[in-house]
């Protein structure tokens, strides 16, 4: 096990930030958290980089407690957040010299090496004051790479990136697991990206984990009905009696073996008017949202 | 064995800065206005002022004395705006823009980011009061030659004292200057304090300020003369006695060693305040 997140609880100001957070992240793959702002991936990340106490609980790095060796388990670590924050008075390769130097001794060509993959060769004796949102997340991904960790930790990495700026990151990202077989924590709101990067996924809403799994899992895809009936009273009676599970938005799922066409006539006979009988399937997004909202799903 | 390649670094990142530069250029613009006003006005009324006292005029007028006059005037209150706003910036500021994160993300404990950055401040500091004696005195020598010994007179402290011999006072007053330097250290200890407290880089060097200009004033209400030995200020003035002929060494060497247990007291109080600190965007 790559990283191990044990019953993290946290308090600002009295509130609980996070509630009993536990997780694993199995080494090489990419594991995603979910969840809306404010609703404790940042704690969560600040907690495993150690810059956050936790009020209890452990973060393990490679069997490597971060609260009690926060050195020895941060060393196979690197780390990206949303809108890196470097020097801007500094070139990027100053940058890369001051924070890497930081970890060990600075390897001029090992930093060339990676500066040539994240493509940033040309701009990297430039200071990074000029540099674009773009360029500053390479730069903060070359950081990351230096010197050489096992596990990457994104938060909200590809926030305010251009479309062809959250393609290249993604692919390489993904490069990175294929060629390094790099295991990689991915903190995000965006489904579309956790969706095409993650293997697994956990749903964090209110400092709690709501949900984890597979990515392929969080999909919904049993067809649902909008049925929409006067007086709700028997709709209700007679969806109930076909045992339909209630979904949020008036969608309702039925057992596979039921006929729609069987409810529509119960319902009919049971004196209802029928206005509406829709199809609907679940998206991702839906199911996310479900999870993620205050209302219990 | 990485510590001074990572001091390197954190000095290059303190320098690389423009306005660490601001109270370099400050004080040399300052230099040359006490050297100028005192060439074109202070000269003659010195020189008069010598003759009645039978205080040789060589000795008055001379590039070493004026050395002294700028340092003792100049660096005190002015340089401590300086200092406290360069202290007050280096952990705060970099807490303030987010780049703390960054390096706090990397393998590398709080204290040393902390040992790393008092040291940095430190260097700061002594290299900045040498860099105003050096440059006084050779805007000094340019605008006054080089000849003539050395004068002091300093009420406060009780000292009066003459060098006619240009070597020794050379070397009395250089080892005042590192003495400066090193009390100067107190009110960037004061600056890096605060600024490793949960407060905007400003504040910081507002509150370091406040409170060695509070000490300041205190130490000259007339009531409190009894008391002048209890206050930072006193005890970092004690550079003077460097100067004086008889050198009282177990005096210094007090006061020394308070601001010195002051400093680290700053320095602990400080690192156990951003030890107990949570870091988030």
């Amino acid at each position: 096990m790559m990283l191990k997140v044990q019953n993290l609880t946290k308090k600002f100001a009295g509130k609980d930030a996070l509630k009993g957070v536990s997780f694993e992240v199995k080494r090489g793959e990419i594991y995603g958290l979910l969840g809306h702002n404010g609703a404790g991936k940042s704690t969560t990340l600040g907690v495993i980089l150690g810059m956050v106490a936790a009020g209890s609980g452990e973060v393990m790095i490679d069997g490597v407690s971060v609260q009690k060796d926060p050195r020895k388990a941060l060393r196979k670590v690197g780390a990206i957040f949303e809108s890196p924050a470097f020097y801007d008075y500094l070139s990027g390769w100053e940058n890369l010299r001051v924070l890497v130097g930081l970890s060990g001794p600075f390897d001029a060509r090992v930093a060339k090496e990676i500066v040539e993959r994240v493509g940033l060769s040309d701009r990297i004796h430039s200071k990074v004051g000029a540099y674009s949102h773009g360029m500053r997340q390479r730069l903060a991904l070359a950081q990351a790479l230096l010197p050489e960790p096992e596990i990457l930790l994104l938060d909200e990495p590809t926030d305010g990136l251009d479309p062809e700026g959250i393609k290249w990151f993604r692919d390489f990202v993904l490069g990175l697991r294929e060629e390094r077989g790099m295991t990689v924590l991915f903190n995000s709101h965006l489904l579309s990206e956790v969706e095409q990067m993650c293997d697994r996924v956990s749903i964090i809403r209110a400092g709690e984990l709501v949900y984890e799994g597979a990515v392929n899992d969080l999909r919904d895809d049993r067809p649902g009905i909008r049925l929409t009936a006067t007086p709700p009273e028997i709709l209700a009676e007679v969806v109930g009696r076909f045992e339909a599970e209630v979904m949020p938005g008036g969608r309702w799922v039925f057992p596979e073996e039921t006929r729609i066409a069987e409810v529509v006539t119960a319902l009919v006979n049971a004196g209802a008017e029928v206005s509406e009988v829709t199809p609907v399937r679940r998206s991702l997004e839906d199911v996310y949202l479900e999870y993620s909202s205050q209302s219990q799903p | 064995m990485m510590f001074l390649p990572q001091l390197r670094g954190e000095l290059h990142k303190l320098f690389a800065r423009k306005r660490t530069y601001i109270g370099y250029v400050v004080f040399l613009v300052f230099e040359a206005l006490l050297l100028t006003l005192w060439v074109q006005v202070g000269r003659d009324q010195f020189e008069a002022l010598a003759k009645r006292n039978f205080v040789p005029v060589d000795l008055l007028s001379s590039s070493l004395t004026a050395t002294y006059w700028i340092m003792g005037f100049s660096m005190f209150l002015l340089g401590s705006i300086y200092f406290a706003l360069v202290a007050g910036d280096i952990v705060a500021k970099e807490t303030e823009d987010g780049n703390m994160r960054m390096v706090l993300s990397r393998p590398v404990s709080r204290l040393r980011i902390l040992v790393l950055k008092y040291c940095a401040v430190i260097i700061y500091t002594i290299t900045f009061v040498i860099f105003v004696g050096v440059t006084g005195y050779s805007m000094a020598v340019f605008a006054m030659g080089s000849e003539g010994g050395l004068f002091i007179w300093n009420p406060d402290m009780q000292i009066l004292a003459i060098y006619p011999d240009r070597d020794e006072a050379f070397w009395r007053l250089f080892l005042g200057a590192c003495l400066m330097g090193v009390s100067m250290c107190v009110v960037s200890s004061l600056g890096f304090f605060f600024s490793c407290l949960k407060i905007k880089p400003a504040a910081a060097s507002v509150m370091a300020l406040s409170v060695f200009f509070i000490d300041f004033v205190l130490q000259n209400i007339p009531f409190l003369v009894n008391y002048k030995h209890v206050f930072i200020t006193y005890r970092m003035g004690n550079w003077v006695y460097v100067l004086q002929e008889q050198i009282p060494w177990a005096r210094i060497t007090e006061s020394y060693s308070i601001l010195m247990g002051l400093n680290i007291t700053l320095f602990t109080i400080g690192w156990m305040a951003f030890q107990s600190r949570d870091f988030k965007t």
